[in-house]
């Protein structure tokens, strides 16, 4: 008999978000037969975005996340940068670069330390680590190097703040980030305090994260085979090598699916659609490109097959999962499997490579130069700003208005569109009733203990999942029901 | 906590020697120092957890000195979705016993009242789906102290902006009115400086009176301008954002009607502030305040990069004597 559990919230993401198991035993083995991932918040950022002036948009998407406030900033000037048609100075991409880079090894440290290990490591006993399940705890005495790491971990993430706000203004939600360029003007000492940062981080990166992911999978073996999920994986790629129209990118663009190595197929964005059948938008805004997509919200109360405030955006009909694994899979940097483990793996060395270039970078950066072209904001124009964030694939869409309209004298922001990495990795059900890639990595996963389901939240973990609040283990049909136990446990 | 001294002395100590910091047991000491303060519960509402960030971003040179000092040595933080270890049922258990008793509410994020709150449902309890409205509704006329952190919170901010899609709210509009009457401490910020939010809790702890203006914001954190406090007051003004070391009001600086000690206190261990202090290592951001600590953020001070936005004189904003400095109206009065 099949039990439900509710884990409600899910803790240590970032966001609102509810995921429903079902557990059966299947082949004598308890494992998750259905799961159903919901974003459980709504804020509405594109109605708030129309009518406003072009330029505020990156001010104001930086608050979309505040974990990955960069990733916006860049992926907004971008749109708003191809919309005008215009090409930013060099030092102001590598600064942005540096920044951004920040971001992710500030964001990937966060995530394997504070945020997943504690599916694996239990934590010292006092709050906020109270009441942890514990449940398969492995080797305490030689994961116990992952604990004492966690606390360098929480200075090593601060330090990368700082590192980023150095050139970016703040953190989070750094003021530099302007259509046209940079607002920061880098001087040596800058530079060289940058590199100090960054030293020490990769340092850490190589000394602790990396070997710390090692061990866990070392101890934790069956993991790189659970997860895996429906292994298409989609890379919009990120950090501009240079300042032509298509540029070579650190990590490239591309996607490929059933996992192919060697097979990776040009992304057109013409291929991307959002579903919105089991969400809670407007029926009539199903399948909608983002380039002019809508944004309709209707009455949970209304729409009950529906379960998401995430639409399910597919690639050529597909689900696609997208993240370090994808970005370093695309690349070539990675091809051992796709798993929970592997997705930490990726994650780290993801770290350690972006790491490097930025130190390369450094050394491409002037001073005294350029880092600003005047932006004149087009009317009647669209653009895309793809990029990624930390945990995945990044649109922003634009379009400005035919006429000036109040209260911007000039262009206005006539629509917005934003298609956040979450949104692939955490979709609901497509209108095929396709799962979501989280979805369909929970599925036939083991599970022990109905009541405690660490492996649920560790394959939910792996994705790093960001919806700014929590992860909601509930049941079919929506139905209101605490942790049932149908008999399957002894 | 749950936890014994001996205990947690005995994981901190195997932690602190193992990083070679047997030194520093010192602050170490100090765990449970005041087993009697309220513990804290943490919640998220509409956000985007920039105010967890940026409390993760604490560095200081007296205790707490970082986040890590904070959560394990200063304070009881029972209650975080981010931070905590637990989950589902059981992290909604910590809610209940710690509400029995005495505590302090954060919260960060607006409460949207759309669809009867459920644009923002933050946790299940007895399977029933809570919102951020109810827990809000449930918990602050429970608690000892109401604490709104970030401008959505206290303001209602850019969850909150116009056309306001989900009619989000701060926190005050929620528990100022019949039959809860609570007025929230206002940290606003967007994101909010760690120190505000520790130096507020830190006195609330102590029960130390503090200070508010009329927004219910700490004077001793946001008693003054941006402006009063910024290195650029006699720069020349910028024509572009491409300029550096100069006064940006002249595009769009909110920073003579924000209330805020950026300029003095800087932000991430002090490397930076969004507008940036002029000096022989370079000039900083060279960005824009754009008013993130006021009530009004984002839409009163839109267009953002633009001095089109004509942001009001807020209650409580008067020209100081420092401010006719640079604005020497034709009688002697205050003009720009």
């Amino acid at each position: 008999m099949a039990t439900i559990t509710i884990v409600d919230p899910v803790t240590r993401i970032e966001g609102h978000m509810k995921v429903q198991v079902t557990i059966d035993t299947v082949d004598n083995v308890q494992q998750v037969t259905d799961a159903q991932c919901s974003g459980t918040q709504f804020r509405g950022f594109e109605l708030i975005l129309q009518g406003r002036d072009p330029l505020d948009a990156p001010y104001l998407t930086e608050r979309i996340c505040g974990v990955c406030p960069v990733s916006h900033g860049m992926a907004s000037t971008k749109a708003l940068e191809s919309a005008a048609g215009l090409t930013i100075p060099t030092d102001a991409r590598i600064l942005r670069n540096l920044v951004l880079g920040s971001n992710f090894i500030a964001s990937h440290i966060l995530h394997f330390y504070l945020l997943a290990s504690l599916d694996y490591v239990a934590p010292p006993p006092s709050a906020p680590w109270t009441s942890c399940w514990n449940v398969d705890m492995r080797d305490p005495t030689s994961l116990s190097q992952i604990a004492v790491n966690f606390v360098t971990a929480v200075t090593m993430r601060r330090e990368a703040q700082e590192m980023a706000a150095i050139f970016g203004g703040r953190m989070p939600s750094p003021p530099a980030f302007q259509a046209g360029g940079f607002t920061t003007k880098p001087t040596s000492s800058m530079i060289s305090a940058f590199t100090s940062y960054l030293n020490n981080l990769i340092t850490f990166i190589n000394n602790n994260y990396i070997p710390d992911v090692q061990l866990l999978q070392s101890i934790y073996p069956d993991y790189s085979s659970i997860g895996k999920g429906p292994g298409n994986l989609l890379s919009y790629g990120v950090f501009d090598l240079d300042d032509t129209g298509s540029p070579d990118k650190l990590l490239d663009r591309g996607y490929i699916f059933d996992s192919m190595p060697g097979n990776v197929q040009p992304v057109s964005i013409d291929n991307i659609k959002e579903h919105v059948t089991y969400s809670w938008y407007d029926d009539s805004t199903n399948n909608q490109n983002p380039a002019n997509g809508s944004t309709v919200i209707v009455d949970p109360s209304t729409k009950t097959n529906a379960y998401s405030w995430l639409k399910a955006p597919r690639y050529h009909g597909k689900p696609m999962e997208c993240g370090p694994l994808a970005r370093m899979w695309i690349n070539g940097d990675y091809s051992n499997g796709i798993s929970v483990m592997d997705r930490h793996m990726a994650r780290a060395l993801e770290a350690l490579k972006i790491g490097n270039a930025m130190n390369q970078w450094l050394g491409e950066l002037s001073t005294g130069g350029n880092v600003f072209s005047t932006f004149n904001t087009p009317y009647d124009a669209s653009g895309a700003g793809l990029t990624e964030a930390p945990r995945g694939a990044l649109g922003h869409w634009v379009s400005t208005t035919v006429d000036g309209s109040s209260p911007v004298s000039g262009p206005a922001i006539d629509n917005y569109q934003v298609l956040t990495p979450t949104c692939w990795n955490a979709s609901p059900k497509d209108s095929r009733g396709n799962r979501g890639p989280m979805e369909r990595a929970l599925i036939g996963t083991a599970v022990s203990d109905p009541e405690q389901p660490i492996e649920v939240l560790r394959v939910i973990h792996s994705f790093d999942p960001c919806l700014s609040c929590a992860v909601h283990v509930m049941r079919p049909e929506g139905k209101p029901v605490v942790v049932v136990n149908a008999g399957v446990r002894p | 906590m749950k936890v014994t001294r001996r205990e947690f002395m005995k994981y901190c100590t195997l932690s602190a020697a193992a990083l070679g910091l047997t030194s520093a047991l010192g602050p170490l000491e100090r765990v449970l120092a005041n087993p009697g303060s309220p513990p804290i519960l943490w919640l998220k509402g509409a956000g985007c957890t920039g105010c967890t960030v940026s409390l993760a971003n604490l560095i200081s040179g007296s205790a707490p000195v970082d986040v890590a000092d904070l959560l394990i040595n200063t304070i009881d933080l029972e209650y975080h979705p981010t931070l905590m270890g637990a989950a589902g049922d059981a992290s909604t258990q910590i809610i209940n016993d710690v509400s029995a008793g005495t505590f302090i509410l954060v919260v960060e994020g607006a409460i949207p009242k759309k669809f009867n709150g459920t644009t923002c449902t933050i946790y299940e309890q007895d399977g029933i789906p809570v919102t951020a409205l109810s827990a809000v509704q449930t918990l602050a006329p429970l608690a000892a102290h109401v604490l709104s952190v970030g401008t959505c919170a206290s303001f209602g901010g850019i969850a909150g902006a116009s056309p306001n899609p989900t009619i989000a709210k701060a926190v005050s509009d929620i528990t100022n009115v019949d039959p809860y009457n609570i007025e929230p401490i206002n940290i606003p910020g967007c994101p909010p400086h760690p120190d505000w939010i520790v130096w507020t809790i830190a006195n609330l702890l102590a029960e130390n009176p503090i200070d508010l203006d009329v927004y219910n914001r700490p004077t001793a954190l946001y008693g003054a301008t941006v402006h009063s406090q910024c290195s650029r007051q006699t720069a020349p003004r910028a024509n572009s954002l491409n300029d550096t070391g100069c006064c940006t009001n002249s595009l769009g600086c909110k920073g003579r009607m924000t209330f805020a000690d950026c300029p003095t206190r800087k932000w991430n261990n002090g490397v930076n502030w969004c507008v940036g202090t002029i000096g022989p290592d370079g000039n900083g951001a060279d960005s824009l305040c754009q008013g993130c600590t006021e009530n009004g953020f984002p839409d009163e001070f839109a267009p953002l990069f633009s001095t089109m936005a004509v942001a009001p004189m807020h209650d409580g904003f008067e020209p100081q004597n420092h401010c006719l400095g640079c604005h020497h109206g034709p009688e002697g009065g205050f003009e720009d």
